[in-house]
């Protein structure tokens, strides 16, 4: 993988610019073989292909919904309420008469701006605590025991306490979720920062004269990455699963937002009865979780070839 | 020995300080007034004044934390705003259930998960390894009370081979109390038998490529002896810090457990206090459970002196 991609650029680089002599091209680099590389990868890591696969099909779901779903999710009819799936109402409605098929296609949007949010956000405020605490002594102690405080309270009941404190929105899951999920990504970054900081190359650097800033951007970040992107991943998969608990607790998203831990949580009082109203969402999300966790899998395995042998 | 014992124990006190101060300062962290938001939109501004002295949210945060924090040091954990009753008394009501659902989680998912993650180890590359891992993966991404309601309708409401939903006190006899317990105790420990048979498979497959455990082989130890005896006790220690890492995610999940099997629990106490909008009682909560974390990571960390003579401090 490395090589296809290390390789390509340089070929390109060298590529003459008059277009008489890119004809004969394909014999110095036959097209084919940057294909068979990505063929190749699909491959070899089939978990990344059917990860991402599923996931930009919901990404596409979430985009064009109000294209694809029949009626508003949020209009009431009572007068058709808990019909079972047909083909009117693919899912069928729930309590209230609300078309289950369009509250669970809209569902996906919040599912995903939460996940993605939580990830980017967790990944962002984690990577700069990790930084700073793998390269200043003097706050490590102080940051680290901070965040062996906060690792230490389970993180849906420290959503829960903040969820109760604050209006119910999406913003604010966002905010509760990404705060239960800092710690993880900040001992990862600092545990990447402080062995990297002993290797030869950055010790290099620090005879070179470079300053601080420069070795952390230069030397430090791009080895971050890897990990970070695999951790990112999962911090993904469960802030969705923790929107979904909130909201079927009564502490997430507000009742009035289709997202899947509501439709679920509306159901609950009839599961026994009218199952699909749970059933219908609960794939969704199983499914969306799911695709995330096996693109999170591939990529470590991808990304750090000495681990895949291992988990 | 007990010099290292005595260091570890003193040791988890920082962290319950920190832990303490976090949980307390949730209250100032929140963006916007809580006092408004747990009064609730229908609040007059007197009602909000009202809320707002009793969480001492008019008084300087210092003088409020360190009046709290001796309360909590007196095992005072403040009074429910709903009920007015003191929230160690309300804790205690609901601990049975929830000690029994995460006692029975536990001893199911280890007794579970170990030996499907040695067999695994034992039989990498084979399909079933591939089952296993699968339904790790599965485990990681199937919310808890999903895998609950789908237990519940397959089992109770089609089967009808256990309880639908509900708790018996373990007083009213053994059975009646498992009974209840088996469904939400296999959906509660879904995520965490995942969790161990990954860890479990990971550290087996090191731990047979050792030269000890050829040498095993070459003097014709049987294959179980040497799976459970000789390697599953050196791969121990990664285990067992997993079980205590998990225990986080058997106490959030319980919340949501408890609430699909109807077991009347913390969990169940939890909820209520959210639809009350309780913030005391929630607080008082997540305290407890936050320090039982710790303590239960503090039991580990004593065991591995237990699992491998090695370590010492």
């Amino acid at each position: 993988m490395t090589t296809s991609v290390s390789t390509a650029p340089t070929l390109a680089m060298v590529r003459p610019e008059g277009p008489a002599l890119a004809a004969d091209l394909p014999d110095i680099l036959p097209p084919v073989k940057t294909r068979r590389g990505v063929t190749g990868l699909v491959w070899r890591y089939p978990t990344i292909a059917i990860g991402l696969a599923i996931l930009v099909f919901m990404l596409f779901i979430a985009i064009f919904t109000p294209l694809l779903a029949t009626t508003d999710p949020t209009s009431l009819a009572p007068a058709k309420r808990t019909r079972e799936p047909s083909m009117e109402y693919w899912f069928g409605t729930d309590a209230f008469g609300r078309d289950i098929y369009s509250r669970v296609l809209y569902g996906s949007r919040v599912s995903l701006i939460v996940g993605f949010s939580v990830a980017v956000l967790a990944s962002l405020i984690g990577l700069a605590i990790g930084l700073v605490s793998g390269f200043i002594r003097a706050i490590d102690g102080i940051l680290m025991r901070i965040m062996d405080g906060i690792m230490s309270i389970p993180p849906i009941l420290l959503a829960i306490a903040l969820m109760a404190l604050t209006r119910a929105s999406v913003e604010n899951v966002v905010m509760a979720i990404t705060i239960a999920e800092v710690p993880r990504v900040t001992r990862l970054v600092r545990g990447v920062v402080l062995s990297l900081r002993e290797q030869p190359y950055v010790d290099a650097a620090v005879a070179a004269g470079t300053h601080t800033p420069m070795i952390i951007l230069r030397h430090i970040l791009p080895n971050t990455l890897a990990p970070m992107t695999v951790q990112a991943t999962y911090v993904c998969a469960s802030a969705m699963i923790v929107e979904a608990i909130l909201s079927f607790i009564g502490a997430g998203t507000p009742p009035i937002i289709p997202s899947w831990g509501n439709i679920m949580a509306d159901g609950r009082t009839l599961w026994q009865v009218k199952p699909y109203i749970i059933l219908f969402p609960a794939i969704f999300l199983s499914v969306t979780v799911l695709a995330v966790n096996l693109l999170g899998d591939g990529l470590r395995d991808a990304l750090d070839p000495r681990m895949a042998k291992r988990l | 020995m007990f010099g290292y014992l005595l260091r570890r124990v003193l040791a988890t006190i920082p962290v319950m300080a920190i832990v303490a101060l976090f949980v307390f300062s949730l209250l100032y962290i929140a963006p916007g007034d809580p006092a408004a938001v747990i009064a609730g939109d229908q609040a007059s501004p007197e009602d909000v004044e009202k809320i707002r002295r009793s969480l001492g949210l008019d008084r300087p945060f210092l003088v409020r934390f360190t009046e709290w924090s001796l309360q909590v040091i007196r095992g005072d954990l403040g009074t429910s705003m709903f009920t007015g009753l003191p929230v160690t008394e309300l804790i205690r009501q609901r601990l049975e259930p929830t000690v029994s659902l995460m006692v029975v989680t536990l001893f199911l998912a280890i007794g579970v998960a170990v030996p499907a993650g040695v067999i695994a180890a034992w039989q990498a590359g084979t399909w079933i390894d591939r089952l296993v891992m699968a339904f790790a993966v599965l485990g990681f991404s199937v919310p808890v009370f999903i895998v609950g309601y789908l237990l519940a309708y397959v089992f109770a409401l089609q089967l009808d081979w256990l309880p639908v939903q509900g708790y018996t006190p373990i007083a009213s006899g053994f059975w009646p109390w498992l009974e209840n317990l088996i469904l939400p105790a296999i959906a509660l420990g879904f995520v965490f038998m995942a969790l161990i048979a990954r860890i479990t498979r990971a550290t087996m497959l090191e731990v047979l490529s050792q030269d000890y455990v050829r040498t095993a082989r070459s003097k014709g130890v049987s294959e179980g002896n040497i799976l459970f005896l000789h390697a599953l006790k050196n791969a121990a220690v990664p285990i067992v810090t997993v079980v205590g890492i998990g225990v986080a995610l058997l106490i959030g999940g319980a919340v949501v457990t408890e609430s699909v099997f109807a077991i009347p629990g913390l969990g169940r106490l939890t909820i209520d206090a959210i639809v009350r909008r309780d913030y005391p009682l929630i607080q008082g909560i997540v305290l407890m459970f936050s320090f039982t974390y710790v303590l239960v990571n503090l039991a580990i960390d004593l065991i591995y002196t237990l699992l491998d003579p090695r370590i010492r401090y």
